[in-house]
């Protein structure tokens, strides 16, 4: 299991099974560009193999206003 | 993906500059740009004063704290605009930020000048983004000009400049179009306006922010719901993503190529400005926009 938190918002998601960066902001539905992903204080680019067990945060950049 | 410079593990991957940073790679990549675009489009020199416009979201923060980190003689500066729910938030992030710094500040008080915005909005019946958008502009030129600024800097990056060209050109509207760019001189009451984060896409300023750790504010405005710029980055974003470097190319093709000639007919056809007969600040129509609307905001005169 994967724990995804989505900030800003606090949206906390799980899954089963994701192998890769680039495999989650695909099923966000988010681009390379649109949020920084961090594992442990780390940013992770989309190319990083994920695990089980990981806790992710999913920060998304792009500004509302 | 390793570090394009140093061949460490990247922690950011930039498809537009094919390239990946590790953290401190990154880190001197975002100075560089800063610095190219103070250089190139000479925006300001080490004997400048520097009056930095924040907001307390990443970019105006980011912008702040690079300038300062390069030894510039910057100053910040925060306009209450009392909308609750978000000024007091995005004001603790400033304050807190620049006590940080141990940086000056500077507080503009929309409620004590008779202007805070949801009053402005329950008035006015245009659209509430573009009113408060002159509203913010008018006072950091002034403050600017005020206290003797010899510039004015404000967060701007380069999405936000690209997404402000595209909308421009979808009107092709020759006056906004004519003053598209990273800096614009001191003219007719008009302090200097610099933009040192035009290389820098939204996505990088956040980098910056999460390695220098620099608490933002990133609540979105109660008001901006379905603001047209979100959907113009959206697209730009979009086209990016099918051919990197398209944004950077896109703005900077404008600048070299296509700004000068609608400089040149804005300055043909363009209106003439003059000092506001109320606050001095330039207008074409006598009383400027603002003074204007704080006599239609007293007076309690929805138009």
């Amino acid at each position: 299991m994967i724990t995804v938190r989505i900030t800003p918002g606090d949206k906390v998601l799980t899954f089963d099974r994701l192998n890769t960066v680039l495999q989650l902001l695909n099923k966000l539905g988010l681009g390379m560009s649109d949020a920084l992903v961090a594992r442990d204080g780390v940013l992770l680019t989309p190319d990083r193999k994920l695990r089980r067990g990981d806790e992710l945060t999913v920060r998304v950049v792009v500004s509302r206003g | 993906m390793k570090c394009s410079r140093c061949r460490d593990v990247a922690e950011i991957a930039l498809p537009s500059h094919h390239a990946g940073f590790c953290r401190p790679c990154f880190l001197e990549y975002f100075s560089r740009q800063v610095d190219k675009a103070v250089r190139h489009h000479r925006m300001f020199g080490r004997g400048d004063r520097i009056l930095v416009a924040l907001s307390g979201g990443k970019d105006s923060l980011a912008l702040f704290r690079e300038l300062r980190h390069q030894g510039y003689d910057a100053t910040g500066l925060f306009v209450d605009l009392a909308i609750p729910g978000s000024s007091d938030a995005a004001r603790a992030a400033v304050e807190g930020f620049c006590a940080s710094l141990d940086a000056p500040l500077i507080v503009a008080d929309m409620a004590a000048e008779g202007l805070p915005i949801p009053l402005v909005k329950e008035r006015v019946k245009r659209p509430i983004c573009s009113v408060c958008g002159k509203v913010k502009r008018h006072y950091f030129n002034r403050i600017a000009l005020e206290r003797g600024f010899t510039v004015l800097a404000t967060g701007h990056n380069l999405d936000d400049e690209v997404g402000r060209l595209f909308a421009n050109v979808l009107r092709w509207d020759a006056a906004y179009l004519s003053d598209t760019g990273p800096a614009l001189p001191a003219e007719s009451g008009f302090a200097r306006k610099v933009k040192p984060l035009c290389r820098l896409t939204e996505f990088e300023t956040a980098a910056y922010c999460f390695f220098r750790d620099i608490p933002h504010h990133s609540a979105a405005c109660p008001y901006s719901g379905g603001a047209s710029f979100t959907k113009r980055k959206q697209l730009m974003n979009g086209l990016e993503k099918e051919s990197p470097g398209s944004k950077q190319a896109f703005y900077e093709g404008f600048l070299e190529r296509a700004r000068h000639a609608f400089a040149a007919l804005e300055q043909e056809q363009g209106v003439s400005l003059a000092p506001c007969v109320e606050c001095g600040c330039p207008t074409s129509a006598g009383l400027c926009g603002v003074c204007r609307l704080r006599k239609q905001v007293g007076e309690g005169d929805p138009r």
